[in-house]
C-alpha cells in the first residue's frame, strides 16, 4: 500500500513539474521559430509602456549620453533601462534578436509560476484550516479539494496571453512578478519581501499602488478565511450546545479552542510600512542617481507617471481609453482623465469593506479592475489576474457564465489581431472595427469581476448555512 | 488776448515737437538696443535674376555663380531663394546642353548637380519678389519658397539683370521701382524679418535702385553708379554670348581664393572692385549700417559658420547649481589660434543656494539635500546603478533573515 501511496504522491508532484517543463521548452519553440507571428509589434501585446523595442532605443539613447526619455520613446523605469539595456545590445550569432532578454522574460514566468503555486498551497493549507476550526464537515470530506496552487500556477504558464506576452518581448512578466512577489510575501507574513514587491511594482507600473490595501489586510488578518461572523457563530453554536451545568469546564473548553484568527495585528503591518519607506528611499536613490544628468527626479515623474495618467500616447491599444481620449476636446480632457483614473479609485473602498476577510481574493479583484481601466493595458496584465484566478478554482467552482467567458475571451483574442490587421494593414475597415474588440473585452472582464465576486460571496454564505441549520435546529 | 493764446499755443507746438523728438530718441535707442540685444542666428540668400531670354545669359551664369558660392561657403539650399528664369540651360539654342558657363574656359559648369531654383520661369514676377521679402504668401505657397527668417539673420540679396535709374527691369514686362524695395525692406525691418541686409546689385545704375532706403541694418553695393552702365566681361564665342558681367565676375574673383573660415572683411571685398577694370564705380552706401566694416567679415553674409564648442562632459539640458568646470575649445582654424577657455559658474549661486539651505528647517529636508549632494557627487553612474541593483538580492535575503 505504502509503496502504491508514495508513487502516486511522486506521480502527482511530477505531473506539475512536467508540464512546467513542457511550458518552457514550448515558449523556447516560439522564441527559435516565430513564423511571422510578429507578436513584437501587435498592439496587444506590446504597448508603449511594455515594450522592449522602446526600452532598447532607450538605452541607445542613454547611451549617446541623451536622456532616454528624449523623444518619447521609453517611459519605463531607470532601473530596468540598466538591467535590461545591456541585454538588448548583445546580439549572438545564429541566434534570434534579443534573445537574452527573451530568456530572462521566460525565467521571469517560471518563477512567478513557482511563486504562484507556493501562494496556492498557502491559501490552501489556510482554507483546510479554517474549515476544520468550523468543522464543516460536509466541505472537508469532499473528495477533491483541488490543488488550486498548482492548478494556478499551470493556468498561468499556459495562459496563450502569457506566452504571447512572454515570446513577444514586452515587459509585463517582470511587472507580473514584482506583483507576485509582493502578494507571496504578504501571505507569508514576510513583511520586506512584501514591501519589496510592492515597491518595485508601483515602480515600474504605477497602478499596483492600489494594492496596498490587500497587502495592509493580508498582513494584519492573514490569508483568505472565512467571515469572521461564522467564527463568532460557530463559537455561540458550541457554548449554546453545552448544557448549563458543565459552566465551569465551558472557560476551558472555550480557551481549548484555538483562537478566532481574526484579530487584526499590527505589527506586522507597521513592519510593512517601514520596510516600504526604507525601499522606496533606496529606490529613489538609486533612480535618482540614474537620471541626475537627464532632469532629476521630477522629470523621470513627469515621464513616467506623468505619462501613464495623463495617456500622451494614444495608439491603440486593447483598453478603451485611447478611442476616448482622441477625440474628447482639450477643455475636458482634465476631466476625464479624472473620472477614468477615479474609477479605479472608487471601487477599492466598497470592495475592501466588503471583502476584507479575503485580502488575496481582493487583490486579484483590483489587479482585474486596474488592468481593465488602466491607461495602456496589455494581454500582459490579463495574463497575471486569470492566473491568480486559478487560485480560487474551490471557492469560485460554482461560477456563472465561466463557458461564456471562455468562449469570449478565446473570441476576442482571435478577432481583435483581425480587426486590426482590417484596420491598419489593409484598409478595409477602420477604427470602429477594433475598438469594438477592444469594449468587448472590457464587458468580458467586467463580467468576469462582477462573477467571481458574486460567486465568492454565495460561496461565503454556502458557508454560513450548515452554521445556520445547526443553529436553528437547536433553537 | 489774441497773443496770450497764440504764445500759449507756440508753447503747446513746442511742447509736442520737444515730447515727439523724445520719442524718436527712445525709440531710436530702443531700435538701436534691440538690434543689438538680438544674436545673430543665421544667414539667408535671396538671389534673383531678373532677365530671360538667350542674350541674357550672362545674367543667368552672374546669379548661377553666385549660388554656388554662397552654397560653397556653407549656407545650404532650405536658407537659399534661388529666383531664375532658368531658360538659358535647355535653350535650344545652346550648344552644351544643360550647362552654364561663366567663363570661356568652360572649366566651371555652374548648372551640374545640385541646383535647386525656387522660382522659375513665369514665377520670377515683381509680385513674387515682394511677397519673398515681406513674407505674405497664400496659404498653398510651400516652405521653400518663403523666407524664413527671423529677427537674428544676416540676408543677402543679390539682382542682376537690366536696370536704370531708380527701376529694375523683370523678365521685359514689369519693372521694380526703387521706392518699392525701399518700402518692402521697411516692412521687412517692421516685421523683424532680418538683423543686417546686404544689398547687392549688379544692373546699369545700379546705386539709385537703393537710394531709396531708410532702414537700419541695411548695407547696400551697387556696380555702377547713376549715370554709369555696368558691362559684361567677356564674350565666349563658343557658346555665343557674353557670359559673366565685370562686377559679378570680380566678386567671383574675391570669393574663389576664400573658404569658410576666411576672416576677411567687407571692407577688403568693397575695396577690392577697381573702377578702371570695372568700367564703372562700384558704389555702396554705409549711412544705415552701424557697424564698422572692417569688423564684418564676409562669411557674415554670403557664408554661414556657424561656432562650435567642443565639449568632452555629456550635454546636461538643466543645470542650475552645479558648478562644472568646462573646457572650450573653439572652431579649429590654421588661421585661428586654439583657445582654451576654463567656464567657471559664479561662486555667488553656490552662495545664495547655501543660504537656502540654511534657511530652510526641518531636518527631513536638510536629509533630503545631504542625500542629493552625495548623489551629485558620484561619477560613474552607471556602475554605480548597477552594484545598487545587485545589492537588492543580498540586502533582500538579509532582511528577510532577521525577520524570520
Amino acid at each position: 500500500m505504502e509503496p502504491k501511496e508514495q508513487s502516486k504522491e511522486k506521480k502527482e508532484k511530477l505531473w506539475f513539474w512536467n508540464w512546467l517543463i513542457a511550458s518552457v521548452i514550448f515558449r523556447l519553440v516560439l522564441i527559435y521559430f516565430p513564423k511571422n507571428l510578429n507578436l513584437a509589434s501587435r498592439p496587444e501585446v506590446s504597448t508603449p509602456l511594455t515594450s522592449l523595442r522602446r526600452l532598447a532605443e532607450g538605452y541607445w539613447l542613454k547611451q549617446l549620453s541623451v536622456s532616454p526619455y528624449a523623444g518619447s520613446m521609453y517611459h519605463g523605469s531607470p532601473l530596468l533601462l540598466s538591467l535590461l539595456g545591456p541585454l538588448t545590445v548583445k546580439r549572438i550569432e545564429g541566434q534570434p534578436d534579443h534573445l537574452l532578454c527573451s530568456l530572462v522574460f521566460v525565467i521571469a514566468d517560471i518563477v512567478n509560476a513557482m511563486l504562484i503555486r507556493a501562494t496556492g498551497q498557502n491559501l490552501q493549507m489556510e482554507y483546510i484550516r479554517s474549515l476544520k476550526l468550523l468543522d464543516h464537515v460536509k466541505l472537508l470530506e469532499k473528495p477533491e479539494i483541488i490543488p488550486s496552487g498548482d492548478i494556478a500556477a499551470l493556468v498561468y504558464l499556459w495562459n496563450p496571453f502569457t506566452i504571447v506576452a512572454c515570446v513577444g518581448l514586452s515587459t509585463s512578466p517582470i511587472e507580473n512578478l514584482a506583483i507576485i512577489l509582493s502578494l507571496y510575501g504578504a501571505c507569508k507574513r514576510q513583511a520586506p519581501l512584501a514591501a519589496f514587491g510592492w515597491v518595485i511594482a508601483t515602480h515600474l507600473s504605477l497602478y499596483p499602488a492600489i494594492l496596498i490595501i490587500p497587502m495592509i489586510l493580508l498582513l494584519g488578518y492573514g490569508p483568505d478565511t472565512p467571515p469572521r461572523k461564522l467564527f463568532l457563530q460557530r463559537r455561540n453554536v458550541e457554548v449554546g450546545d453545552n448544557p448549563p451545568n458543565d459552566r465551569c469546564c465551558e472557560r476551558e473548553e472555550v480557551v481549548h479552542r484555538p483562537e478566532v484568527p481574526h484579530i487584526f495585528s499590527w505589527r506586522p503591518v507597521i513592519h510593512f510600512l517601514c520596510w516600504t519607506s526604507l525601499w522606496s528611499v533606496y529606490v529613489l536613490v538609486l533612480c535618482g542617481i540614474s537620471v541626475k544628468r537627464y532632469g532629476g527626479l521630477w522629470e523621470l515623474f513627469k515621464r513616467t507617471y506623468g505619462f501613464m495618467l495623463t495617456v500622451q500616447d494614444l495608439s491603440p491599444n486593447i483598453g478603451v481609453l485611447w478611442y476616448f481620449f482622441a477625440e474628447v476636446f482639450d477643455f475636458f480632457r482634465n476631466f476625464f482623465l479624472i473620472v477614468f483614473h477615479g474609477n479605479i479609485l472608487f471601487m477599492m473602498l466598497p470592495l475592501a469593506i466588503r471583502l476584507k476577510h479575503r485580502p488575496c481574493f481582493l487583490a486579484f479583484v483590483y489587479i482585474a479592475i486596474s488592468s481593465m481601466l488602466k491607461s495602456y493595458p496589455s494581454v500582459g496584465d490579463s495574463a497575471l489576474y486569470l492566473g491568480l484566478l486559478g487560485l480560487f478554482v474551490n471557492e469560485l467552482a460554482d461560477m456563472q457564465f465561466s463557458f461564456f467567458l471562455f468562449c469570449g475571451y478565446v473570441g476576442v483574442s482571435l478577432l481583435s489581431p483581425v480587426m486590426h490587421n482590417l484596420w491598419i494593414w489593409r484598409g478595409t475597415g477602420n477604427a470602429n472595427f477594433y475598438f469594438a474588440t477592444a469594449m468587448a473585452y472590457a464587458c468580458l472582464q467586467i463580467i468576469l469581476v462582477v462573477e467571481s465576486v458574486s460567486a465568492m460571496l454565495n460561496h461565503d454564505r454556502m458557508l454560513r448555512k450548515p452554521l445556520t441549520e445547526l443553529q436553528d435546529g437547536k433553537s | 488776448m489774441r497773443f496770450k493764446m497764440y504764445g500759449s499755443f507756440r508753447c503747446r507746438m513746442v511742447l509736442l515737437l520737444l515730447f515727439l523728438l523724445l520719442d524718436c530718441n527712445f525709440s531710436n535707442c530702443l531700435a538701436d538696443t534691440s538690434s543689438e540685444a538680438t544674436t545673430h542666428t543665421n544667414n539667408w540668400a535671396v538671389l534673383v535674376c531678373t532677365s530671360r531670354f538667350w542674350f541674357n545669359y550672362r545674367h543667368m551664369a552672374n546669379t548661377l555663380s553666385l549660388y554656388r558660392t554662397v552654397k560653397r561657403l556653407g549656407i545650404p539650399d532650405e536658407r537659399i531663394i534661388l529666383m531664375l528664369a532658368d531658360d538659358m540651360a535647355c535653350n535650344a539654342r545652346n550648344k552644351y546642353p544643360a550647362q552654364v558657363f561663366n567663363n570661356e574656359n568652360h572649366k566651371l559648369n555652374l548648372y551640374g548637380d545640385n541646383v535647386e531654383v525656387d522660382y522659375r520661369g513665369y514665377e520670377v514676377t515683381v509680385e513674387n519678389f515682394f511677397r519673398v521679402l515681406t513674407g505674405r504668401h497664400e496659404n498653398a505657397v510651400p516652405r521653400s519658397k518663403r523666407l524664413l527668417s527671423d529677427e537674428g539673420s544676416h540676408i543677402l540679396l543679390y539682382m542682376t539683370g537690366h536696370g536704370g535709374d531708380e527701376f529694375l527691369k523683370f523678365q521685359d514686362s514689369e519693372e521694380l521701382q526703387s521706392h518699392d524695395l525701399a518700402d518692402a525692406v521697411k516692412q521687412m525691418k517692421e516685421k523683424r524679418r532680418f538683423k543686417e541686409l546686404l544689398i547687392m546689385v549688379d544692373t546699369c545704375q545700379a546705386a539709385t535702385l537703393f537710394s531709396q532706403l531708410q532702414s537700419p541694418g541695411v548695407l547696400a553695393i551697387g556696380s555702377s553708379m547713376k549715370g554709369e552702365n555696368s558691362y559684361s566681361h567677356h564674350l565666349d564665342s563658343d557658346v555665343g554670348v557674353s557670359v559673366v558681367d565685370r562686377f559679378t565676375f570680380y566678386t567671383l574673383g574675391f570669393f574663389e581664393r576664400l573658404n569658410m573660415y576666411n576672416n576677411d572683411s567687407l571692407i577688403s571685398l568693397f575695396s577690392s572692385y577697381n573702377p578702371s577694370m570695372l568700367m564703372s564705380t562700384a558704389y555702396y552706401r554705409t549711412d544705415l549700417y552701424q557697424r564698422h566694416l572692417e569688423e564684418v567679415p564676409v562669411t557674415n553674409f554670403f557664408g554661414s559658420v556657424m561656432e562650435m564648442i567642443h565639449t568632452d562632459s555629456a550635454y546636461s539640458l538643466l543645470s542650475r547649481k552645479e558648478s562644472f568646470r568646462v573646457e572650450i575649445k573653439m572652431s579649429a582654424d590654421k588661421s585661428v589660434p586654439d583657445k582654451k577657455r576654463l567656464m567657471d559658474n559664479p561662486s555667488d549661486l553656490d552662495q545664495i543656494s547655501e543660504l537656502n539651505i540654511e534657511d530652510q528647517h526641518g531636518a527631513l529636508k536638510r536629509i533630503w539635500s545631504t542625500i542629493q549632494k552625495e548623489m551629485e557627487k558620484v561619477e560613474d553612474v552607471d556602475a554605480f546603478v548597477s552594484y545598487g541593483l545587485v545589492l537588492i538580492v543580498p540586502l533582500l535575503a538579509v532582511s528577510m533573515w532577521l525577520t524570520w
